[in-house]
């Protein structure tokens, strides 16, 4: 059978009388919930890849730190090889090619290059974008292998 | 009669009566080419006559009927009933803004973040009336997508920083603003860009992306407020950057 049923607060609504020139009745501030990341897949993957950014800042001190550690030259420098470090290092390497590659791959809707009267097209500058990722990687690798020997 | 039904759950809130909104069912007859905003206006004319929603033009142009349909942002009218069986569906007012009753939003701070923005084209002093300022279709291009919000604020609704920072200019605002930026006949660029870069502007977005996702209309706002953080910040670093 067609009709109403009610679950709830309060009295029906339809017996709601007009506010008949009196003070408005203040709204509902209907503000979205403290669980509202939870809601919809692509905020619990908007969650999970900001929260990626903790570890990678940690990696990033660790690593600042052994910089130092090394200042002395590389005779007398040893540097951490626990397995728990290895893995804690390949899961932020993961990581940070995550975040690389999420944000290099909107480059060309961002970062806009005028070209007389059009732009250059976003898939040249996403092209870019990855090759100058590869390039710095290739140079600061290089740099970092070869100067430690 | 058809003789499938649907179920809608909707949002019902009488602020002189009820300390907070509540859901009310209503099952109402089910065609195949329904959509919600059918739905509600079914209910209105055979069950409930006090059930309050806005609409208009009932073809996604308006952009009146935003509501939350089974916790997404849509517009009532393009979100088809088929697509929820079995149901239950339910309907709930735009979050982020307050509710007056019902489905109904109190919108007024979403206009005056629209306002501020000068969504027109400025020109400068006298030269509106010297005639015609044509333009090619490769610039018609550069702000196309941009021009197709139609203020429905369902993007306002999906924003959490929104619900964290109210007085964050938004996602519809921005791009709109991003619009006549890249418009070659508007001159108010920088007039507009210091509006959007100031506190509770851009640089509130934390690109979540969802702005983008439930628009009805295939505009990207997060992708405008990135160009002008991109441009912006070429501004500040190059005395040429960001033109």
């Amino acid at each position: 059978m067609l009709g109403r049923r009610e679950t709830g607060l309060g009295e029906d609504a339809a017996s709601g009388a007009s506010t008949g020139g009196r003070e408005a009745a203040p709204a509902h501030p209907n503000r979205l919930p403290t669980d509202w990341w939870r809601r919809n897949p692509r905020y619990v993957l908007y969650m999970l890849r900001e929260f990626t950014a903790v570890p990678i800042a940690i990696w990033m001190v660790w690593f600042l730190v052994e910089i130092g550690r090394a200042r002395g030259g590389s005779a007398g420098y040893r540097p951490h090889q626990s397995l728990a470090f290895v893995i804690f290092s390949v899961v932020c390497l993961v990581f940070a090619v995550w975040h690389s590659f999420t944000f290099l791959r909107l480059s060309g809707l961002i970062v806009r290059i005028p070209l007389g009267e059009r732009t250059v097209p976003a898939s040249a500058i996403v092209a870019g974008s990855f090759g100058l990722l590869i390039v710095a990687t290739v140079v600061v690798g290089g740099l970092l292998i070869l100067g430690g020997r | 009669m058809p003789d499938k039904t649907i179920t809608l759950s909707v949002t019902r809130f009488d602020p002189d009566l009820d300390p907070e909104p509540r859901q009310q069912s209503y099952e109402i007859p089910f065609k195949d080419d329904m959509v919600v905003l059918d739905g509600l206006n079914w209910i209105k004319t055979h069950l409930d006559g006090s059930v309050n929603y806005r609409w208009s033009c009932r073809m996604g142009i308006c952009g009146s009927c935003g509501m939350n349909v089974n916790g997404t942002p849509k517009l009532g009218c393009s979100a088809f009933l088929r697509d929820y069986l079995p149901g239950p569906v339910v309907v709930e007012p735009l979050p982020n803004f307050p509710v007056v009753r019902d489905l109904v939003i109190d919108m007024s701070s979403f206009m005056e973040k629209l306002s501020a923005v000068k969504p027109w084209i400025i020109r400068e002093q006298g030269a509106i009336g010297t005639g015609e300022f044509l333009q090619t279709p490769a610039q018609t291009e550069q702000y196309r997508q941009f021009s197709m919000c139609i203020n429905c604020m369902l993007c306002y609704s999906a924003c959490p920083v929104i619900a964290i920072e109210p007085e964050f200019i938004g996602p519809a605002a921005i791009a709109l603003a991003r619009r006549y930026e890249l418009d070659s006949r508007d001159q108010a660029g920088d007039e507009r860009l210091r509006t959007i870069t100031a506190s509770d502007g851009i640089w509130d977005c934390s690109f979540v992306g969802e702005c983008s996702a439930v628009c009805p209309k295939g505009v990207d706002p997060a992708r405008a407020i990135q160009q002008t953080k991109f441009d912006s910040t070429l501004g500040v670093l190059l005395p040429w950057g960001g033109k």
